[in-house]
């Protein structure tokens, strides 16, 4: 797992525009070069929000995913797949 | 010597100054640090210091201090692209560095950070209770959002041990103490509220209570019932509540002159002085 690459990411999405507009053309390229395994990859690309937070990324984060809809991810779609995750961590 | 004036906690919602440009100076929330900025006027400090957490834009998770305190001439901020001017502001340095040299001999093993900037946490409150910005401000940095969380026990004390480095500060000096930050707050976990955002309010019942402890000075009940479990149980940004608490190590236990809450969104804004 590289839940720190993770994390580090989605800090990326919100500090460095070039990446964030990558993210937005070309998921898949823009995290080409990134420290990931293939689950993660798979993961991040379909959105999958409840199985990044059970994984253990930071859910305030992974938050900031939604505020360009990055991989798909609207705040109304996150709401949606958060709530998916059952057990409290 | 230094005299401690006030004490002071306050949200720091990333969307309030934008709401506050919009809606103007009559909507509850500029009214609220209108309250707030009419009592810190009014008690002329020299310095602020302010317990503040950083949201992972300061610092990251390759290395995040459990405490922290800026010593540099200045900061700046908010470097987190929230929606607001953009600010700098004075540090004052001598203060900063002794505070840090006396709280570490009491055994607070506190990080230091020279060049840096601060985060919403910081500026929100401050673009409402100082724009001119010509109070220095002191910024102590609590992890709040990153579990594990130093306990509650711990910032009170860390509270009490700043509090003893102010008052030996041999120069007369005006000090204000600020705590930022929110009761129930989740942000991108599970409990956020069903429906199109992707935060809310989970535990607005928890937000109650503690205004009721703070309006009745029962600090040491806060500070016991303060756990991680009970912050987290209040949303996943809970944790700052011990900005607030470190705060009131600094200033003692006191009623607040004035409390005013927001419980919808988890927060308040409460003032306390002595003369």
């Amino acid at each position: 797992m590289s839940i720190y690459a993770i994390d580090k990411l989605c800090r990326d999405a919100l500090h460095d525009i070039g990446f964030r507009e990558a993210l937005k053309r070309d998921p898949a390229d823009a995290i080409a070069s990134r420290d990931l395994t293939g689950d993660e990859r798979n993961a991040l690309l379909s959105g999958d929000i409840a199985r990044l937070y059970q994984w253990g990324c930071h859910p305030f984060l992974l938050a900031y995913l939604t505020r360009w809809d990055l991989f798909g991810i609207t705040p109304a779609v996150y709401n949606q797949r958060i709530h998916t995750v059952h057990e409290d961590r | 010597m230094a005299e401690i004036v006030a004490g002071i906690g306050l949200p720091h919602t990333p969307g309030s100054p934008a709401l506050v440009a919009r809606e103007g100076p009559q909507c509850e929330t500029a009214r609220f640090y209108a309250e707030v900025a009419k009592h810190l006027d009014a008690v002329k400090p020299d310095v602020l210091v302010i317990f503040t957490d950083d949201h992972f834009n300061t610092f990251f998770l390759d290395n995040f201090p459990t405490f922290a305190i800026g010593i540099a001439e200045t900061t700046s901020g908010p470097n987190d692209q929230t929606p607001m001017p953009h600010y700098k502001v004075a540090v004052p340095v001598a203060l900063a560095a002794h505070i840090r040299a006396s709280v570490i001999a009491r055994s607070f093993d506190i990080s230091l950070v020279q060049d840096f900037e601060v985060d919403h946490a910081v500026m929100v409150p401050l673009h409402f209770i100082t724009p001119h910005m010509k109070i220095p401000v002191l910024p102590i940095f609590v992890n709040a959002l990153a579990p594990p969380l130093p306990t509650s026990q711990r910032c009170y004390a860390l509270g009490e041990a700043i509090r003893a480095a102010i008052e030996q500060w041999p120069e007369p000096l005006r000090v204000a103490v600020i705590g930022s930050g929110s009761f129930s707050l989740e942000i991108g976990g599970p409990k956020i509220p069903p429906g199109e955002r992707a935060a809310g309010t989970p535990d607005p019942g928890w937000s109650r209570h503690v205004e009721e402890l703070l309006a009745q000075a029962r600090i040491d009940d806060l500070v016991a019932e303060a756990t991680t479990r009970r912050m987290l149980a209040a949303g996943n940004i809970g944790g700052e509540l011990l900005n607030w608490i470190a705060m009131l190590g600094v200033i003692g236990t006191h009623k607040p002159v004035t409390i005013l809450a927001q419980h919808n969104q988890g927060h308040a804004f409460a003032v306390w002085r002595w003369s």
